[in-house]
């Protein structure tokens, strides 16, 4: 099945079927961004009543989405700096030191990914309490920090440990030291291992929301899914709002993601394919 | 570009290092600002009038807003999360018509006997002074209720020359008229709240009590839920209305799947509380605006309609180090001038009841008068500090019962009694 | 290793480990010592005595909780399955060089982007039974076969499900895609000149150097399934009639609605020591190799 046609013929259905999966369901419901108030839930549904653009307008300056977007920003961007600057120090730790106490860390790290949310958040609450960090960024920065370094040192760990030593050896022997090796040699060669790593933290951080409403209740911090949350009312869910919110808040994001991929990924692993 | 590459991944870590601790001034806390923690209101422009004239008249306070959701579950968690480690960061919060109790017997309420006087408490409607009322102290100030009421088209019923149904038989056979008449395949009878949330215990009390049943019995205490007349109306609920006068879908709806059903011309009644009637009523949401009636519930044959209290209060931290300030604001929410604005402005039913005879909210909001005779009658649901454990075992019943067609219906209620017996007894346990 | 190596991998690992056993290990040891009392915050007259292991009986005993292990045994072990699947697939397509190869990275990464609370009631609207699109979408306007998904309590389970699935496939598939793209175009080519056909090099190629990745994966897909709520608490609460009540809904209904803070968290004691038997499971059976050095 090595012919051009014939591929085509198996790519193409592929391909649409994988974003019709992923797109459908999002379009479907971001189109009630588009539709009078009265029609969001009109019975039986229509795909496009009309066209209004009320709910973007109201989503802007009566939920103030901006502000939320920036914080947000500023949590998952600070979040991602720090994991993936721990985690690659923890990864290639335990990249290189002896089998045993290696697997017994990666699996002690792993265990702290385990615990539900609901439990941790009450004695995290009380910690930043004492420390003062309620309603402050780094409160959540670093609890955030916290939860995500397990997935993080995992994923850098297994590509770091993919590589072979002969390569930084062979640095070290052409007089570099053993940061510099990691730098040039190591990274560039773990580029997509670490932009996957940064990207699922970002995500991560962007997503959480139980301990942001837990700990941010004064709204100048507020981060994209506590104040989407606080869109609804007393019983009331105001359809049109939140998905204008959904459409503003995800295309950057995924904007951001296709040019950090595009920079970072082939800027680094350029000279790292010959191996 | 290598070189390029090194230097701007380290200068990003760098900031990455003092970005966070750089001191975002949220915490900024003046020797006298009150915090108040509330939900996020429908009509935020009103609550922050209200705010702003408390500034200009106490210039020595600040108030400082908060903001949880407005689900009630979420909002319990928040506030209890601090009470219980007594933050005294926290001086003001909201407790909804079910929570006096919990807070004031885990001491977090704080008693405000001293300036919440028995007179000052008969300028307020009965039922929520009541149920901001435990062991002889008064833990809270109702700000403004709610009750159950009954919304109907009042066009169809017109049409057919219906008076509003005064039983739920007579509602259905209204109903059954209506849609044979209006030969609408997607128009149905009834419309309520039967997702497994509190406000499932809402709706289905209303059945219950209205049939006279109940969870405890009024002058025993004793545990009524698994009597004959609370069964049938139990009973009743599945076989008459899920899947028959209401969608099956209903077991899914909270107030706005409910409530978009009727707007949408798609239930000839209605059941929800007042805030409904705004929404009904304006053109621009409901495709049957001004076609609307509201009155109240139907009940059993032979019984009184009865509708749940709900509604919010205020209440102060126990370990807050401002109850007297904190108290002022209250005073000044609950004043007279504060109520009527909530009322005109806002549509939410106060709680005080000279404000229900003031002749402009008559005119601008007549609904509101118009209700008042339903929420003088509004009754509250079991008042106990253990009532969120009560509610599950409550939720899980009525859950179970209507869900299920063949639901053996005896047993699921004898099987809750025992649970929520014992759960009244350890409630009990702590006052020896 | 010398001393000095010690001191130096030491002081690699020293601050992520420090950020974890402060803001985990603490509330881990905490909420196992909670759940060793019987602790109500409504009733602080109880003075919250230690009652051992009772907590684990009553839980043990509790139908309720047992029903909801089950309900997120069925969960975790169908969203992880189909979720690794798509990802699998997603990865594979995404990684072949086509035009508008970006567009569909793009695309895929849409639901992965949105926040789970959002997406939770995204779900919420589009599966109601009048005017939910997804009604709309299989069956037109025809509205009396309309299905009320979130009224029945196998269709309930099912959006949840869908919904997970729909939501999370994207993570499988970034981190799969990672694994494919440091696999050296070489071993491609040299298999190519052999003769090996696409399956040929799946099977000996593709598959052994991507498990690594795939283990990462299914651990952490699994330990996430397991800890489900936002999209069980927005779309359904947990009903109809316990249907779709996750064990960490049931949770949190223990610990923040009824104030049952022992028992609730031994609940969430109890969903860490499955999680971790099963993740021992899992690194023992599949992924003993991968933490050693590539041959």
């Amino acid at each position: 099945m090595n012919s051009k046609p014939a591929r085509m013929m198996i790519l193409l259905p592929a391909i649409f079927m994988a974003s019709a999966f992923s797109l459908i369901p999002f379009l479907l419901f971001v189109s009630c961004a588009f539709k009078n108030p009265s029609d969001v839930a009109a019975v039986p549904p229509e795909w496009f009543p009309s066209f209004y653009l009320g709910s973007f307008h109201s989503a802007v300056t009566r939920y103030d989405i901006f502000h939320y977007l920036a914080n947000s920003f500023i949590v998952s961007g600070a979040t991602t700096l720090i994991t993936i600057s721990l985690g690659c120090l923890a990864g290639y730790c335990l990249a290189r030191i002896p089998r045993r106490p290696g697997q017994v860390i990666l699996m002690v790290i792993l265990a702290c990914a385990m615990f539900p949310q609901i439990a941790i958040a009450g004695p995290i609450w009380s910690f930043l309490r004492s420390a003062g960090w309620l309603n402050t960024y780094q409160g959540l920065i670093i609890p955030y920090v916290a939860l995500t370094l397990p997935l993080a040192v995992w994923i850098l760990a297994l590509f770091f440990k993919q590589l072979p030593e002969e390569l930084e050896d062979a640095a070290l022997v052409d007089g570099c030291t053993r940061a510099g090796a990691f730098v040039r040699v190591v990274l560039p060669l773990s580029a997509p291992g670490l932009f996957t790593a940064a990207i699922l933290t970002f995500i991560y951080a962007w997503n959480e929301f139980f301990l942001a409403l837990l700990i941010m209740t004064d709204p100048a911090g507020q981060t994209m899914p506590v104040g989407i949350a606080l869109f609804q009312g007393e019983f009331t869910v105001p359809w049109g709002e939140i998905a204008a919110a959904s459409l503003i808040t995800t295309a950057p994001l995924v904007v951001l993601v296709l040019l950090f991929q595009r920079r970072i990924v082939s800027g680094l692993s350029a000279g790292a394919v010959k191996g | 570009m290598k070189k390029a590459v090194i230097i701007t991944t380290l200068s990003m870590l760098v900031s990455a290092v003092f970005i966070p601790c750089r001191p975002y001034p949220l915490n900024a806390q003046e020797p006298d600002t009150i915090v108040f923690l509330t939900w996020k209101p429908n009509q935020p422009e009103v609550w922050e009038k209200l705010i702003k004239e408390f500034h200009h008249d106490n210039p020595d306070l600040r108030v400082k807003v908060q903001v949880g959701p407005h689900s009630s579950t979420e909002y319990h968690a928040i506030v209890t999360q601090r009470l219980k480690n007594r933050d005294d960061s926290l001086d003001l919060f909201f407790m909804d018509v079910t929570w006096p109790p919990e807070f004031a017997n885990a001491g977090w309420a704080l008693d405000l006997t001293a300036w919440f006087s028995e007179r000052e408490q008969q300028k307020f409607l009965p039922g929520p002074v009541a149920a901001n009322s435990y062991e002889g102290g008064i833990y809270g100030v109702p700000c403004y209720l709610a009750a159950g009421l009954f919304y109907y088209r009042k066009d169809l019923l017109d049409k057919h020359e219906f008076r509003p149904p005064s039983t739920w038989d007579e509602m259905l056979f209204q109903g059954k008229r209506i849609l044979e008449a209006e030969a609408d395949p997607l128009l149905n009878i009834y419309s309520g709240q039967f997702k497994q949330y509190e406000g499932l215990v809402c709706d289905m009390m209303e059945f219950i009590w209205s049939n006279n049943g109940g969870v405890f019995d009024t002058g025993s205490g004793g545990v009524i839920i698994n009597r004959a007349e609370s069964v049938k109306a139990v009973t009743f609920v599945r076989d008459h209305i899920i899947g028959n006068a209401a969608p099956r879908g209903a077991i899914s709806y909270e107030e706005p799947e409910s409530l978009d059903l009727f707007i949408q011309g798609k239930s000839v009644f209605h059941r929800n509380w007042p805030y409904a009637w705004e929404v009904a009523n304006n053109p621009e949401k409901s495709k049957i605006a001004g076609k609307v009636g509201v009155g109240r519930l139907p009940s059993f044959e032979g019984h009184e309609s009865a509708s749940t209290l709900g509604g919010w209060q205020f209440g102060i931290n126990r370990w807050s180090r401002h109850h007297e300030k904190a108290w002022r604001f209250i005073k000044h929410m609950t004043s007279f001038k504060s109520q009527k604005i909530l009322a005109v402005e806002a549509s939410l039913a106060p709680a005080r009841k000279a404000v229900y005879l003031d002749r402009e909210l008559r005119a601008k909001r007549p609904n509101l008068t118009a209700f008042l005779p339903a929420f003088e009658r509004a009754r509250p649901r079991p008042l106990s500090p253990v009532y969120p454990m009560i509610s599950q075992e409550l939720q899980r019943f009525f859950s179970r019962a209507v869900s299920d067609k063949g639901s053996e219906i005896p047993q699921l209620a004898d099987t809750a009694a025992k649970r929520i017996k014992k759960i009244r007894d350890l409630a009990e346990s702590i006052r020896k | 290793m010398k001393k000095k190596e010690i001191k130096f991998y030491l002081a690699l690992i020293a601050p992520a480990l420090l950020v974890l056993f402060l803001f985990i290990g603490a509330p881990i040891v905490q909420s196992f010592i909670k759940s060793l009392h019987t602790i109500i915050t409504g009733l602080p007259q109880l003075k919250a005595p230690f009652v051992g292991l009772a907590n684990y009986k009553d839980l043990l005993n509790d139908p309720v909780a047992v029903h909801s292990l089950r309900l997120t045994v069925v969960f975790v072990a169908t969203t992880t399955f189909f979720e690794l699947l798509i990802g699998l697939l997603l990865a594979l397509l995404i990684h072949h060089r086509f035009y508008g190869r970006s567009a569909l990275r793009a695309c895929v990464l849409v639901p992965w982007a949105i926040p789970t609370v959002v997406a939770a009631q995204m779900w919420r609207f589009l599966f109601n039974d009048t005017y939910g699109m997804i009604n709309y979408f299989i069956f037109g306007a025809d509205s009396a076969s309309y299905i009320p998904w979130l009224a029945q309590p196998g269709t309930a389970l099912f959006a949840i499900i869908f919904a997970d699935i729909w939501k999370t496939s994207s993570f499988a598939a970034l981190l799969i895609l990672a694994g494919l793209q440091v696999i050296p175009q070489e071993l491609y080519q040299a298999a190519e000149v052999d003769g090996a056909g696409v399956m040929s090099r799946f099977r000996h190629i593709t598959w052994p150097l991507i498990r690594p990745a795939l283990l990462v994966a299914l651990l952490f897909r699994t330990i996430d399934a397991f800890r489900v709520f936002d999209l069980a608490f927005v779309m359904t609460h947990g009903g109809p009639a316990d249907a779709t009540n996750v064990l960490q809904l049931y949770g949190y209904k223990k610990m923040f609605v009824e104030g049952m803070m022992g028992y609730g968290s031994a609940v969430s004691v109890s969903i860490f020591v499955i999680v971790l038997i099963l993740a021992v499971l899992y690194v023992r059976m599949v992924g003993r190799r991968m933490l050693e050095a590539r041959a």
